[in-house]
């Protein structure tokens, strides 16, 4: 338990606490600085959203809401690709800002694919007629979102942070093996089955308004991951820092 | 070597992913050292096999169980549905829930008493630790499995009209890659203070890959298609198997560690 990361590490505690703290200004002020661009690109995308990009032919207004879908989808993807990087990363070299940013990464990537999960159905009413339909992509954000609420519940229910730490990791390293893996079997699976009809501003017939548009949106959201994940990386090593000074001896 | 060091105040984990350092380690280190990886398996696997030809508790819990959602399947369904159209998607949830349960069970086990303790005193590879468990989970979990068809048939008046064979193979290979999964997210669990109760979650979402394979294939099987519609499924879950055992002895060290 405490004891046994506690002793040996003084020393080591306080440099490392040392040095972190110098790290976590650099860190705040990066977060800060992207926060401040992913604003502007928010405000940016908004205004191309709303006012620049034209509305579409066959599903009307409701398209509007692929702009915040799609980047969402994309962060969280990309949220994920950094969980897996950094939790083999830890798991190989132990070093706790690794897990710092892959815990952060994984917390951001449940809420964008939160988001997407929210908005697929809201754009499936309308443009489906289902709220829910056991499409491809659609099946693999949902089995992500619970491998990574399982993260969580893994991280918080363990008996000590150290084994949180690896246990978490070890899920990370598996989740990111096997999102290939099921997105193979749900594509298979789904070929068996007829095919909802996906209406998609893609290819050739888009407007270059819309990926303009798309674009944008895509470049607000990534800044926005960037920013919150900065953020919570300088919390989660304050949080470290605290419990070490706790649990050192006096 | 993670088995030395599991009182020690380990202020740097050693690194999980060398087993070969390991196995070379524990060639110098006692008398029994000696032995091979697959004879430190096959010890392992001895062990929870003996434990369970004993009790027999994981094997009855697990096929009462199999038998009763059977039961409850058939209260459940409507009788206007074919349960031949049914057939596999009833059998392999029965596999995978009574399967889980029998995993959550093969760690609490170890933790109790403080069994593991003991087992990871012995000079033994955690590559051949987990292969060893993996291969008694395997051969009981198939024993229910054994017993679950025949019970599934009976119930709902199911007729193989597939091969038998590919019928068997279609099981192994599903059981194959869902106790590699089991047995080291079965461990994780039990080291956490929700236990079995955390093991379903963590297990149901990574296993949809075999699931979807092992379903589909069975229920062709059931329906009388022939062994070569099921071919590309059989490969596909080979393919998970590998992925999944690789993956997960490679992997486990990093569990043991305290």
């Amino acid at each position: 338990m405490e004891t046994t990361t506690a002793p040996p590490p003084p020393g080591y505690v306080h440099s490392g606490v040392g040095s972190s703290t110098d790290s976590l200004a650099g860190t705040r002020r990066w977060a800060l600085a992207l926060g401040v661009l992913a604003g502007l690109a928010m405000l940016a995308s908004l205004y191309m959203v709303f006012f620049y990009a034209p509305t579409e032919a066959t599903m009307g207004i409701v398209q509007r809401i692929f702009y915040v879908h799609v980047p969402s989808a994309w962060t969280a993807f990309m949220a994920f690709g950094i969980v897996a990087l950094c939790s083999a990363g830890y798991l190989w070299l132990r070093d706790p800002r690794l897990d710092a940013i892959a815990v952060s990464s994984a917390e951001l990537g449940v809420v964008f694919t939160t988001v997407v999960l929210i908005t697929g159905p809201l754009w499936g009413k309308i443009a489906w007629g289902a709220w829910w339909v056991w499409e491809p992509r659609l099946t693999l954000t949902l089995l992500l979102w619970f491998i990574y609420v399982g993260y969580f519940m893994l991280r918080g229910a363990a008996e000590n942070p150290e084994r949180g730490k690896r246990f978490a990791a070890i899920l990370g390293v598996v989740g990111a093996i096997d999102i290939p893996l099921i997105h193979l079997s749900v594509q298979w699976w789904r070929s068996q089955h007829p095919k909802p009809v996906i209406m998609r501003p893609e290819g050739a017939q888009a407007d270059p308004a819309i990926v303009q548009t798309l674009l944008v949106s895509l470049l607000a959201f990534t800044l926005l991951f960037f920013s919150l994940m900065l953020f919570r990386y300088g919390l989660e090593r304050l949080q470290t820092r605290a419990h070490a000074l706790r649990a050192a001896p006096r | 070597m993670i088995a030395a060091g599991p009182r020690e105040p380990a202020v740097l984990a050693p690194d999980p992913v060398s087993a070969a350092p390991a196995a070379v380690q524990s060639a110098d280190a006692e008398a029994r050292t000696g032995a091979p990886f697959l004879a430190q398996v096959w010890a392992v696997a001895r062990k929870d096999l003996l434990l369970e030809a004993r009790s027999r508790e994981r094997l009855m819990s697990m096929a009462t169980f199999a038998v009763l959602v059977a039961v409850v399947f058939s209260f459940a369904v409507d009788p206007a549905v074919r349960a031949r159209s049914i057939g596999g998607a009833m059998i392999w949830v029965t596999v995978l829930f009574a399967g889980t349960l029998g995993m959550g069970r093969a760690w609490a086990l170890e933790r109790e008493a403080e069994a593991l303790t003991g087992v990871l005193l012995a000079p033994v590879d955690p590559g051949a630790l987990f292969l060893g468990k993996w291969l008694a989970n395997l051969a009981i979990v198939l024993a229910v499995e054994v017993l679950v068809f025949p019970v599934f048939a009976l119930f709902f008046n199911l007729g193989f009209q597939g091969s038998l064979p590919a019928l068997a193979a279609v099981v192994v290979l599903a059981t194959v890659g869902f106790m590699a999964l089991g047995t080291l997210f079965g461990a994780i669990a039990a080291h956490t203070r929700l236990g079995e109760t955390l093991l379903p979650i963590l297990l149901l979402p990574l296993l949809a890959p075999v699931v979807i394979f092992a379903c589909a294939a069975t229920q062709r099987l059931l329906v009388g298609r022939p062994v070569s519609d099921v071919v590309s499924q059989l490969k596909m879950l080979a393919a998970f198997d590998l992925v999944f055992l690789f993956v997960c002895t490679a992997l486990f060290g990093a569990v043991l560690e305290e």
